[in-house]
């Protein structure tokens, strides 16, 4: 099996889907982490262990008559950099399976919202994800799985400890949901401190898209459980739901409130930032990821019509280093990139403000002054 | 036979030497001996073993002093048979090596877990083949108490049919392979 298919575009089909919470939620994510009793952890096992582990997984996983989907099957090791870099910025695989030089592999089913990681941390991880807020769906599909493989494998489950994790903060569950949320009002007000500060209270974390170290980034946040162990699998979910309404209603509360109040410099705020994404000509991550947000927003409001979301989750994922250069097809250098970066959004954006009078113009040409 | 030191007491203990290939027998008595040397104490507690004999011959029990450490051992000191992992590596590493360390540093997780999670005790699903184990356990459990009710009622008869559905229970319980106690 070829991963040219899986690199090609940078939102699979079943991120194309439009329902009440789409003007906030972007995606829902469950993962399952497990391991197989009678083997060391990834952390300390010989290659041999590895190997041993990734047979018992990979022939559990295409050899079930319980799973309907097939998996390609693919090992990190033959992978190029950046084929890697683009599963990581596709939430396909984590930037520590990418990492991998001997050990580790990855199943996808077609649509890509079910990714399998072996040998990461731990042994398995069942990573399933679906378009919006739709957490029992996403966990329904992970439970289905790991129903399917725990009889094929001998899973390290202990009655007090539940399922075996390489890190302590797996045990029990194993199971981590994620809602990857855009929040652009409730940071600009100031309330996402706030906010982060509850949640951590609640056992739950919040982190940016685009990895550490980026929580503001495009005012996107995940927000995750903490604890897996002490609480069931539908005590988790249904805190992490939850806490997401209520994080929901605030954002429309607040997009509201600022809509009353300043209509005005929001719309031009968001225009500016459409100007920009149509015009420039150089774009740092930072700024390109600021403008999305703020021309999402204006889409979300209706305060722009003619671009889809899609097309702007598709820019989100896009415009990361892996893609730019997939896109490019070359490596580029930092200040490269942020030439094509600018480039390929204005390309991605242009189609869908054509018909707008307020933009005009018959081509990219028509642009330079 | 007369200590050859103190020259009072009666020797009780030999002590052979060897130097330059020619063998020399001392006769103390234990006061003396013990003065000479201090791994006479040692002799009594039989079998000693080479290391033991040489640390007291040099004046440092230390095997002594392990064995008094690891008695009331931190769990720093215990170490996984299966991966090598000490409880300190775990606390510098943040993860364990393998599924075994859960089962070598089980006294000192709850602790851990009462920190860190909602608790140390897992309530949630289980794969299939331990879950008919754990609804076993539990009604032999709940059996167990029936039983323990009836006895103190004096309902002999009753106790003894329960205790015959128990034991059944752990034997179908042996047969799946599941830990009885």
């Amino acid at each position: 099996m070829m991963i040219e298919p899986f690199l090609e575009s940078a939102t699979p089909v079943w991120m194309h889907v439009e329902d009440d919470y789409s003007d906030i939620v972007i995606s829902t994510r469950i993962r399952l982490a497990r391991n197989l009793d009678g083997y060391r952890f990834p952390l300390v096992f010989s290659e041999d262990e590895a190997l041993q582990v990734e047979q018992a997984v990979t022939h559990a996983i295409q050899d079930s008559s319980k799973l309907l989907e097939r998996y390609s099957y693919f090992a990190i090791k033959d992978l190029t950099p950046l084929q890697r870099q683009i599963l990581v910025e596709k939430h396909l695989i984590s930037p520590q399976l990418a990492k991998k030089e001997l050990v580790g592999s990855m199943l996808l089913s077609e649509d890509e919202s079910i990714s399998i990681m072996v040998n990461e941390e731990d042994h398995l991880r069942i990573q399933c994800m679906t378009a919006s807020f739709q957490l029992q769906k996403a966990y329904e599909q992970a439970n289905k799985i790991d129903r399917a493989l725990e009889g094929a494998l001998p899973y390290a489950f202990r009655d007090n400890f539940g399922y075996l994790t390489s890190c302590p903060t797996n045990i029990g569950t194993g199971l981590r949901a994620s809602v990857m949320m855009h929040l652009p009002v409730l940071t600009l007000t100031g309330q996402m401190n706030q906010i982060i500060n509850a949640m951590t209270r609640l056992g739950m974390t919040v982190r940016g898209i685009y990895g550490e170290g980026s929580e503001n980034l495009g005012n996107v946040y995940q927000v995750s459980n903490q604890i897996t162990l002490g609480k069931t699998e539908d005590d988790i979910l249904a805190d992490i739901q939850s806490v997401a309404e209520k994080i929901i209603q605030k954002e429309r509360q607040a997009r509201g409130k600022l809509m009353d109040k300043a209509e005005l410099a929001l719309e031009d705020r968001i225009y500016r930032a459409l100007g920009t994404l149509t015009h420039a000509r150089i774009l740092t991550s930072e700024e390109a990821a600021t403008c999305l947000s703020n021309v999402r927003l204006g889409v979300d409001l209706k305060l722009i019509d003619g671009i889809k979301a899609a097309t702007l989750n598709e820019c989100i994922v896009c415009m990361q280093p892996g893609f730019l250069q997939h896109y490019a097809g070359e490596a580029l250098p930092p200040s490269e990139r942020d030439r094509v970066r600018a480039k390929m959004l204005r390309e991605a954006l242009f189609q869908e403000t054509l018909s707008k009078p307020t933009i005009g113009g018959k081509g990219e040409d028509s642009y330079d002054v | 036979m007369i200590c050859e030191h103190c020259k009072q007491r009666n020797a009780t203990v030999t002590v052979t030497q060897v130097q330059n290939s020619q063998k020399m027998e001392h006769h103390y008595c234990d006061v003396c001996a013990s003065q000479f040397h201090p791994f006479h104490a040692e002799f009594k507690q039989e079998p000693v073993s080479i290391q033991q004999l040489l640390s007291n011959w040099f004046g440092s029990p230390t095997w002594q002093q392990k064995v008094g450490e690891k008695q009331q051992a931190p769990p720093q000191q215990q170490t996984c048979t299966y991966c090598g992992f000490t409880y300190k590596r775990f606390l510098k590493e943040g993860k364990f090596g393998c599924p075994s360390c859960y089962d070598t540093f089980a006294e000192h997780l709850p602790k851990l877990f009462n920190r860190i999670q909602a608790g140390p005790q897992h309530i949630g699903k289980m794969p299939g083949a331990h879950s008919n184990v754990y609804v076993v356990k539990k009604q032999i459990e709940d059996i167990r108490k029936r039983m323990k009710d009836a006895v103190d009622e004096e309902q002999f008869e009753e106790a003894a049919k329960l205790r015959d559905e128990a034991k059944e229970l752990e034997n179908q319980l042996q047969f799946e392979g599941g830990d009885v106690s």
